[in-house]
């Protein structure tokens, strides 16, 4: 039986592994961590203290037959199609999927890890969204910061839908008037793609949330609490909300020469094989793929390679589909591919509805219960359509 | 010698073309010359606004039936 080695059990890793039939192929997945969490949900623990349980055992999402190892790779060697890690165990295999994500690093940033520290973030656990909350919860005034600190990001409306529940949680508070939101990006505009942002801009500016375009994260100085961007602004803030920069994967990876500038692994946009191998992948956040970095296209992308590995032609459309909470109960979903752009596609309560079921269907998700579901949804909502119906109005 | 970066953006729609402008102008020094490709037809409004913004030279913006190519010098860093 061929073997199928999967290095991490997020989104990608997991729907990658449950697309292949244990009875035909002998599949590991290893993660370091021994949960998996649904990670959309940060945004509710940082900006509404939610309690909801949103991490399962990554081995219980598992269809059975699938081996889970407990081990944090550290090396893989492509040419000897080995892989190594702080287990003493050499996995070989005859196919490879690295699936890891992204890492947060605020080093790069002088200044920001003391206060990544600090105040923590809504993007990179749960611990640092809780900690954030902490400081939400007794905020009384002043003015607030909140951004990326680089522009690689996953998920691109989260930084927007972090400002948007900032402001419905202070207005409720009635904090609104002692309150100044400064929400900076090293875009040219609040959503970096325009025919979204259409449909944004008015909500910010309602909202009294001022943006600060171009304001790519230089330095921050805790002391005097002052941000400062590469392009010359500076931003002072009583409380810093402000997401790391998005790096690729530490693993050592031979031959080298494979990652980018900031580790993401090179791949092809339509295979995701690992550039010159062909029985290598990088899934989901981890590779260099022009498009967003999201759930959906890490799942979209695990499909595709499962059916590569079984022999059937496949191809990735680039397709995004990221819901985007935009507060007070309404939402909308920022969809596009390689070939069309994004639909202004307006927000709806519908929509928030639809965002807030995917908590529950996302662990059916995972374990490919959901999938008719999702592909009469991905046509219903191909973006060919969705431009027709809503770009030329 | 300047460097010449080539950046190759063609396909990129969200967050696009800016986001790898603005890593690549991250890791540039004064002097360097920057190409970007593009297909998303918004880059050319887009680099304009941000070369005002940051004080560099937008050199040429070029059209070909594949895809738009700016030249950027790194002025300012
Ligand atoms: C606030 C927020 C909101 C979001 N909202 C949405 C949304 O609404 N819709 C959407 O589609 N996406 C959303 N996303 C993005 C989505 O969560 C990610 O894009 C998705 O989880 C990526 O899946 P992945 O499998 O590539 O990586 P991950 O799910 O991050 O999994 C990577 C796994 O690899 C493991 N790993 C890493 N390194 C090693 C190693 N060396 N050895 C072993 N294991 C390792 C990690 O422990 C982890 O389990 C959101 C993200 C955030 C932060």
């Amino acid at each position: 039986m061929e073997k199928v080695l999967i290095i991490g059990g997020g989104a990608g890793g997991i729907i990658l592994a449950n697309s292949l039939d244990p009875k035909d192929y002998n599949v590991t997945v290893v993660d370091k961590d021994e949960y998996h969490y649904y990670q959309p949900w940060y945004l509710y623990v940082a900006f509404k203290g939610s309690k909801r349980k949103i991490g399962k055992p990554i081995a219980s999402l598992l269809k059975p037959g699938i081996r889970y190892v407990k081990d944090e790779i550290t090396e893989i060697n492509l040419n000897e199609r080995k892989a190594y890690g702080s287990l003493r165990i050499t996995y070989d295999y005859d196919y490879i999927i690295i699936a890891t994500g992204t890492s947060p690093d605020p080093d790069p940033i002088p200044g920001l890890r003391e206060v990544f520290n600090e105040y923590g973030d809504y993007h990179t656990s749960v611990q640092n969204s809780l900690k954030l909350w902490n400081h939400i919860k007794n905020f009384k005034g002043g003015t607030i910061a909140i951004g990326q600190a680089s522009p690689t990001c996953k998920c691109p409306p989260s930084l927007l839908e972090g400002a948007f529940q900032l402001e419905e949680y202070l207005n409720k508070k009635g904090l609104k008037s002692k309150t100044k939101i400064k929400f900076f990006t090293p875009f040219p505009r609040a959503y970096p793609a325009e025919p979204m942002n259409k449909v944004v801009e008015p909500m910010v500016e309602e909202r009294g949330i001022e943006v600060m375009p171009f304001f790519d994260l230089d330095t921050v100085d805790n002391e005097k609490k002052i941000l400062t961007s590469i392009e010359g602004d500076t931003i002072n803030y009583d409380l810093p909300i402000i997401v790391p920069p998005c790096k690729g994967t530490k693993i050592k990876i031979l031959p080298e020469g494979l990652q980018n500038e900031d580790r993401f692994i090179i791949s092809d946009k339509y295979t995701m094989k690992i550039k010159g191998f062909d029985n290598a992948f990088a899934v989901g956040d981890a590779n260099n793929l022009p498009t967003s970095k999201t759930g959906v296209t890490a799942h979209l992308e695990a499909k595709v390679v499962a059916n590569i590995i079984q022999g059937k032609y496949d191809k990735f459309t680039g397709r995004i589909n990221c819901p985007f909470d935009t507060a007070y109960g309404k939402a909308t979903f920022v969809i596009a591919d390689y070939d069309n752009p994004v639909a202004p596609y307006p927000p709806t309560r519908m929509k928030h509805f639809m965002k807030m079921s995917m908590a529950r269907i996302y662990w059916m998700t995972l374990r490919g219960y959901a999938d008719p579901i999702f592909d009469f949804y991905f046509d219903f909502t191909n973006p060919v359509k969705l431009n027709e119906k809503y770009a030329t109005s | 010698m300047t460097d010449v970066k080539l950046i190759d953006s063609r396909g990129a729609a969200c967050p696009g073309p800016i986001t790898d402008l603005a890593r690549a102008y991250r890791n540039s020094k004064v002097g360097d010359m920057l190409e970007l490709w593009a297909t998303d037809k918004g880059v050319k409004a887009d680099t304009e606004a941000w070369a005002k913004k940051t004080g560099n030279e937008i050199v040429e913006i070029k059209e070909e039936p594949d895809k738009i190519i700016v030249k950027i010098k790194i002025l300012k860093r």
